[in-house]
């Protein structure tokens, strides 16, 4: 069975004040397409979680969809600061929860398990857990039930709908993602439906079963988005497009009407992602 | 090779804590530039990991941060964060990770989270991404900034990363692996992080140690500080020529 969806069908599944992941990680694979899409939608109240937070977070908080945010900080690299996401949550306008990469990617990992939780060193002693509630629904410090030592105890995570932007997928969803995975898997995992956004869609049996990432019974649709990332990059296919995330990261910062102006240009002023690649200056990928 | 920069004497001695054959995790920027070269001079065998899943990277060019392409350049593997931070950190087998920090507390501890500014206003940072999971389970940490006196506090503002005593107590009892931070590079000095406290080391030439002692507003012992050599030119070069030649990180 096919899992070829389009992109718009597919953030118009998007419920407002549903718990969504992305993928991304700073300035590389942030589903930038699907942000975009929701944003022009107007969805609202969703929450975000996503492990490490980048350009596709700034965005989606910045487009006024997120009230509630479960990472573990990020930034634009050199680029700049998450400053739509550090203006929210300074703004109280979001509620965020901030973990160690490693918790929030255990917490995940703990979902896609079906575990009823996962103990982890990390995180004990900072200002990190302190800052969850001492009957967090999320995060806890107990005792190892076999030495008596004191660990945080994650719940797992799993969002109602996981976006990850990947290489190859095949249109029953096998996925292969080049270069470093981060959090990726642990998140397609854990999702209740995993979205794919793919540079390429070849059929059933046209990859290599080894290179294999994210397997087709955890996926429930693949887009076909060439470039789908851009202006952030995707390793071997494209680099991140530097005039583009400096006119970004230039208004994020600025906020107000040149943030708003920003979004009314590149945003909600275009109709589909290859009319953006073209106003913003990507190539649709081959 | 011409005079040195005070921020390139910090990434020379940051590099002389690294001893040959380590497993480290480092983020971008001087903690990076330090650990290769370390690598490239008397530590050939060490081994560099980044949290996103890459592990002895060789970059050659100048990258924007860890989740610039760049950076994973000739990698000899490429995997997740539950490889490198779960398997290899959690799991023990990481014997240093190399920080940044906003602020450090005399444990060590560090924040990279949240300052809050001279209006009042607070301002947020990174976060911590990897840092408190280097932090919390790292063999030992070295933290490497800019010896700035309002960066050392008797309480860091946001606790981000735990150091090397935990709420007064040792960070063993709280839960913690490792040794916790371990030394402290600036660009003015190397100061010793142990269970009672901070301990100046070494100054970098020309330093004088009073002086040093005088910007560090936070209890700081100060007997037999011994003066640092200067950077060798085959350091210098090694840099300014591979490893930051933009010369964004050291100029």
């Amino acid at each position: 069975m096919s899992k070829l969806a389009s992109l718009e069908e597919s953030a118009a599944s998007v419920e407002d004040g549903s718990h969504i992941a992305f993928g991304g990680f700073a300035i590389t694979r942030c589903v930038v397409a699907v942000a975009h899409a929701l944003v022009r939608a107007r969805r609202r109240d969703l929450t975000l979680s996503q492990v490490v937070g980048g350009f596709d977070t700034d965005l989606l908080v910045g487009g006024g969809c997120v009230t509630r945010l479960a990472y573990s900080g990020g930034s634009l690299d050199r680029f700049g600061s998450l400053h739509a996401v550090n203006r929210a949550i300074l703004e109280h306008e979001i509620d965020a929860e901030e973990y160690s990469s490693l918790a929030l990617t255990l917490r995940l990992h703990a979902g896609g398990l079906g575990l009823p939780f996962i103990p982890t060193r990390s995180m004990l002693g900072s200002d990190l857990i302190a800052d969850f509630a001492d009957n967090s629904d999320a995060v806890r410090t107990g005792s190892d039930p076999f030495t008596g030592a004191t660990v945080a105890l994650l719940a797992p995570l799993r969002p109602d709908v996981a976006f990850i932007h990947v290489d190859v997928a095949d249109e029953a969803g096998n996925a292969t993602i080049g270069g470093p995975t981060w959090g990726m898997r642990e998140t397609a995992f854990a999702a209740k439906r995993t979205v794919l956004l793919t540079e390429a869609v070849v059929a059933v049996g046209a990859i290599d079963p080894n290179s294999v990432a994210i397997p087709a019974p955890v996926v429930s649709s693949v887009i076909h988005a060439p470039s789908g990332a851009f202006p952030t990059a995707v390793v071997g296919r494209y680099d991140y497009n530097r005039e583009h995330l400096t006119a970004y990261a230039a208004a994020s910062k600025a906020g107000g009407s040149a943030y708003a102006e920003f979004l009314d240009e590149y945003v909600f002023a275009v109709n589909s992602h290859a009319e953006y690649l073209a106003l913003a200056g990507g190539e649709p990928s081959a | 090779m011409s005079a040195w920069t005070p921020r390139e004497m910090m990434v020379v001695a940051a590099s002389h804590e690294i001893a040959d054959g380590e497993l480290i995790l480092v983020g971008l920027g001087v903690p990076q530039i330090a650990a290769l070269l370390a690598k490239a001079t008397h530590a050939p065998d060490v081994t560099l990991a980044l949290e996103l899943g890459v592990i002895a990277a060789h970059p050659t060019e100048s990258a924007m941060g860890i989740a610039d392409p760049r950076m994973w350049q000739g990698a000899q593997a490429v995997c997740g964060m539950i490889d490198v931070l779960g398997y290899l950190l959690h799991g023990g087998r990481v014997t240093m990770g190399i920080l940044g920090a906003l602020e450090v507390d005399t444990a060590g501890s560090a924040n990279s989270s949240v300052i809050t500014q001279n209006d009042g206003t607070k301002r947020r940072f990174t976060g911590s991404g990897g840092a408190n999971d280097i932090a919390s389970l790292a063999g030992r940490v070295m933290i490497v900034m800019s010896h700035d006196p309002r960066k050392f506090r008797d309480r860091v503002e946001f606790l981000t990363s735990p150091g090397r005593r935990v709420n007064g107590g040792p960070r063993a009892a709280a839960g913690l692996s490792g040794l916790g931070t371990a030394s402290i590079v600036t660009d003015r000095a190397v100061i010793d992080v142990d269970d009672d406290g901070l301990r100046l080391r070494s100054v970098h030439p020309g330093e004088d140690a009073a002086a040093v002692v005088a910007d560090t507003p936070v209890a700081l012992r100060s007997d037999g500080v011994v003066e640092a050599p200067p950077p060798s030119s085959n350091e210098l070069r090694l840099i300014r020529e591979e490893f930051d030649t933009q010369g964004w990180y050291t100029s």
